[in-house]
């Protein structure tokens, strides 16, 4: 009798071998994407990797800085998801510093990331040599959004330079309208900002300063016919803006009320779901010399187990989130453009094919100041120009003289 | 309601016949209620419309088209991350962490409280004052030291975690609530107690409990109230499997880079509210019979 | 066996105290000690502790995660020279005294009206109660699309027709905060009528009985007989508001987002802000630190001569 449950147990531990061989394939993915188009979307890694044999659990928490604060709070408690989700940039260097990051190097080598990606991303994904993030998707931040029945109504054109921006927006507040829709927190105030920086004064400025740390640049007449114009487009929206979420702002061009809005690319979602259609009702653009600027998010992988590169787990997750597959199915629905520059883009819409255009021009990838500057700096400055942007009173001059005090001080 | 309370002792003022001191009294007290009324009308008007109507701005007006998807989005569907079931996925896991946390922290406080106030210990006063301090600190500054103290002790991100946390920041208010309830009890309850044999746990089950209704009741509101709605304690200590409402109302409302149904987060947030509501409402009766019921009185 | 006494000496002492021999005294009062030790747990390793480990770090250069160097004074050179830190170090002086004087005001004046004995008290109180309920985040919306002038009041009374009334607050830098006071008020008042009514409802019976047997007028029995007598309430809910003004910062975001510009910043969210987004945790540990001194140095007098001091009758 022993004998025979000994053979039951040790038949029934063979059988069940495999599947707990399966079964280590499980990855808690600790993210922020918590609306229902970003819930759409996550789905789309979710189910791609299932197929390829694993099983996600998600840890959605919203909002970024909640989300980063719980993971890295979990990474220092010994209780790390499998991954977890930054934007590009600089803020999880500490991190990486701190040996608690695994790296990627071995997927990156084999499905050959470097040849595919821009540089900027390449290099905002490597660390001392090692690859340790994942760039699913690349956000332009300096999208003008238009109503085209409102401006063919008035005789406008798309804009081509910020100062024709400010041209139709002024026209259109004669009109009664309202000719700027904009957001009313410092991060919009901030893009806003960086957009006609880069689409009036240039990339090379803009290198300058954020790159560079140039305290001159700053003080050039470029910056300063920027910093001017930016205070004429303040002067376009309308007295309930401040504290506007960037969601309210979208919804006043598209009932009609504002003209338009400078806001990242995510705001395509609005008008999709308000039924209008690109290059009908609504229009995008890229004002200025060219310059996109790209944002986006990326996984990094904690490390589990003290292995200091990623596990099979992990690996898998990167594989199938990079797949050009996937690429285009995630940012189809998410409203940005696949990171990887070799995927056929015919199918997104006409504003992501306007976007993945510009961003085949190596010149034209542009990227934004969180992979330039440390959040710290990036902070400093988010008050000086929110202050600028509200302060009737406050000059050029004295912006000028407060941003280079704070690039002193949180430099 | 009114009835049981007209039953008991009577209690504040005879009113005067009608006049206008009558009138002058509600129409104070309406003035304040169409003040504390006017967020909720903004609110419950808004979850009764569809989008399309909530963007037109009206934000007072009626539902011109009324609908009651929004809650029942709010409740089963809306999406919280790559599951749509809507908040009542943590409502278990919220009662779970609320009534060991309650009834601990309350404990805790009553403890507390009776020992500061009746036995002279040396020194505890300073740590009372410490812990006073202590209740004025911004929680976050605690968060990361925390983190390492749980995950060292081994308890990080479980069910135990979160209620110690809950405990520990419960106690400034708690001991202070219960220190100067029991602070203005005649000290001849306490002697008398005493010269009958009491030790320090006899009197606190026998005597002192049976009193402290009244300030339990404020307790419990203050606590019910700090715990249902804890966000950033259930997020960083309860681990995943115990992630309490407050995250997944948090996640419906506030997504950074998605679109915002404001009716579903408006429905999201009375429904998350119901319950600290009902313990008001309910603790309404014994507000006014415990203390009547001669608390206080030699 | 307790010594016997004079019923003098016994009211004389503060509650509990004894004059006896020191062992006896020990051994007596081992029960109290025992059940204090969570308390003197808590207080040591976690308030202490992390009071110590905030101090500590305030002077390194910590930035996402905590590092052990010495950086001196350099953090707190910056504080101080941070506008956004000064602005909110006046703006929680300006909500601190207005909110609390309001809160206790109005919160007073609701206790007395609903005292009065008035149809469906239940359900008035449970109308003044029910903000401290609701979430701030969604709340603070609600307020910040009625203070809104393109959304709210001000549209409103336009609309009847006053075209010139003018209630743009919370776009204004210098009125937002008190806007912040009035969402405040808002939320907390109903707490303070719950306490306060709790202690006017024990007020003993026979002292209103007597006072319009005197032919006292009802106000002045309120104010002058009342109210000193719940005077420990008073002290409760005070203390219950100095707290959340300290910590007040789900309003601020959820209202004003720290806006416009930096107007409305408030010392929580300073902190927050630092610690999380802008990965400086040698500043947020600064600005926490000197949100402890000043706090300790406000209540440090009054906990010393209330609690410390062991004389006289507790509050």
């Amino acid at each position: 009798m022993r004998m025979f449950r000994l053979a039951c147990l040790a038949t029934a531990m063979l059988a069940a071998a495999p599947l707990t061989a399966r079964a280590e394939m499980r990855a808690e993915v600790l993210h922020w994407w918590t609306s229902g188009g970003e819930s759409a979307a996550v789905k789309v890694f979710a189910d791609k990797f299932t197929e390829a044999g694993g099983t996600w659990v998600d840890s959605a928490i919203a909002g970024g800085q909640a989300a980063r604060t719980a993971g890295i709070n979990r990474i220092v408690g010994g209780n790390p998801p499998t991954a977890m989700q930054f934007n590009t940039g600089k803020q999880f260097d500490e991190l990486v510093a701190n040996g608690l990051l695994a790296d990627l190097d071995a997927v990156a080598a084999e499905g050959k990331w470097q040849d595919v990606l821009p540089p900027a991303l390449t290099e905002a994904i490597t660390r001392d040599g090692k690859v340790y993030a994942i760039p699913v998707n690349i956000h332009g931040i300096n999208w003008l959004w238009y109503n085209k029945k409102l401006f063919d109504e008035h005789g406008l054109a798309e804009p081509t330079s910020w100062a024709e921006v400010a041209a139709a927006g002024e026209k259109l507040k004669e009109a009664g309208l309202i000719g700027l829709a904009q957001g009313g927190q410092p991060w919009q105030e901030r893009s806003l900002f960086n957009a006609m920086l880069v689409g009036d004064a240039g990339t090379d400025l803009y290198y300058r300063i954020y790159r560079d740390g140039d305290q001159e640049a700053v003080r050039s007449d470029g910056f300063r016919k920027v910093a001017d114009l930016f205070k004429q487009l303040q002067g376009l929206t309308d007295a309930g803006s401040p504290g506007r979420n960037w969601n309210d702002a979208t919804a006043m061009v598209l009932t009609g009320k504002a003209g338009m809005q400078v806001i990242g690319d995510w705001a395509k979602g609005e008008f999709t779901a308000a039924g209008q259609v690109a290059g009908q009702d609504y229009g995008c653009a890229i004002v200025g010399q060219g310059g996109y600027l790209m944002g986006g998010d990326v996984f990094v992988f904690p490390v589990v187990d003290d292995a200091a590169s990623a596990n099979e787990t992990q690996a898998t997750l990167a594989e199938v989130m990079f797949a050009p597959e996937t690429q285009i199915a995630f940012n189809t629905i998410k409203g940005s453009v696949p990171s990887r520059l070799d995927v056929d883009v015919s199918g997104m819409d006409a504003c992501a094919q306007k976007g993945a255009a510009a961003l085949k021009d190596p010149a034209r990838q542009v990227p934004t100041t969180d992979f330039l500057i440390s959040p710290d700096l990036s902070g400093a400055l988010d008050d000086v120009i929110t202050q600028f942007w509200n302060n009737q009173g406050m000059t050029t001059d004295q912006f000028v003289e407060q941003f280079i005090g704070a690039m002193q001080a949180a430099g | 309601m009114t009835a049981p309370m007209m039953a008991d002792m009577p209690s504040g003022r005879r009113p005067r016949r009608v006049g206008i001191a009558r009138i002058g009294i509600y129409a104070f007290l309406l003035t304040s209620a169409a003040f504390f009324l006017l967020p909720l009308w903004i609110m419950v008007t808004t979850s009764l419309k569809p989008m399309a109507e909530v963007w037109e701005g009206n934000i007072l007006a009626l539902p011109a088209e009324f609908t009651v998807e929004p809650w029942i989005r709010a409740w089963s569907e809306a999406c919280t991350g790559l599951e749509c079931n809507g908040i009542s996925v943590g409502f278990w896991n919220s009662v779970r962490i609320l009534i060991p946390s309650l009834v601990l922290s309350i404990l805790a406080g009553a403890v507390n409280g009776y020992a500061l106030s009746f036995w002279r210990v040396r020194g505890a006063n300073l740590l009372f004052g410490i812990l006073l301090a202590g209740a004025f600190i911004p929680y976050q500054v605690f968060l990361y030291p925390l983190v390492r103290l749980f995950s060292q002790a081994g308890i990080y991100n479980s069910l135990a975690c979160i209620v110690i946390v809950h405990v520990v920041f419960g106690m400034p208010i708690m001991t202070l609530l219960f220190r100067n309830f029991y602070a203005s009890l005649p000290v001849e309850l306490f002697n008398a107690a005493r010269i009958d044999g009491g030790g320090f746990w006899t009197i606190f089950t026998h005597v002192l409990l049976p009193m402290s209704a009244p300030i339990i009741v404020v307790a419990t509101i203050l606590q019910v109230t700090g715990i249902w709605n804890d966000f950033i304690f259930g997020l960083t200590f309860a681990g995943r499997e115990n992630l309490p409402m407050t995250v997944q109302l948090n996640n419906i409302v506030n997504s950074t880079q998605g679109e915002r149904a404001y009716n579903v987060d408006m429905a999201a947030t009375i429904l998350t509210a119901l319950v600290p509501l009902a313990v008001y409402f309910l603790s309404g009766r014994w507000f006014v019979r415990g203390i009547a019921a001669g608390a206080v009185k030699g | 066996m307790v010594t016997a006494r004079s019923p003098a000496a016994a009211s004389a002492h503060a509650l509990g105290g004894r004059a006896e021999a020191r062992p006896a005294r020990w051994r007596r009062q081992l029960g109290a000690k025992l059940a204090l030790l969570p308390l003197t747990a808590v207080v040591i390793v976690v308030y202490l502790g992390c009071m110590l480990w905030t101090v500590r770090l305030s002077f390194s250069s910590s930035k996402l995660l905590p590092v052990q160097d010495w950086a001196g004074l350099q953090q707190y050179g910056r504080l101080f020279a941070n506008d956004r830190f000064l602005v909110s170090a006046i703006n929680i002086g300006i909500f601190g005294v207005l909110f609390i004087g309001g809160c206790l005001v109005f919160g007073f004046l609701l206790a007395v009206f609903i005292d009065q004995r008035v149809r469906a008290e239940g359900v008035l109180r449970t109308v003044f109660l029910f903000p401290h309920a609701m979430s701030l985040v969604v709340t603070g919306l609600a307020w910040q699309w009625f203070l809104n002038p393109t959304l709210g009041l001000q549209k409103l009374v336009r609309d009847l027709g006053f075209a010139g009334f003018t209630f743009d607050w919370i776009v204004n830098q210098q009125m937002v905060i008190y806007t912040l006071v009035i969402a405040g008020i808002w939320q907390a008042s109903g707490l303070v009528m719950a306490i306060l009514l709790a202690g006017l409802r024990g007020v003993d019976e026979d002292l209103w009985k007597a006072a319009r047997v005197d032919g006292i007028p009802a106000w002045r029995v309120y104010l002058s007989i009342a109210l000193p007598l719940i005077g420990p309430m008073v002290v409760t809910a005070t203390v219950l508001l100095a707290v959340q003004v300290v910590k007040l910062y789900d309003l601020v975001v959820a209202m004003t987002r720290g806006g416009p510009g930096i107007a409305s910043e408030v010392p929580a969210k300073f902190v927050m802000d630092h610690l999380f987004e802008r990965n400086n945790i040698g500043l947020a540990t600064a600005a926490a630190t000197m949100m402890l001194v000043t706090v300790v140095a406000i209540l440090a007098p009054w906990i010393y001569a209330r609690y410390v001091r062991e004389t006289g009758r507790c509050p």
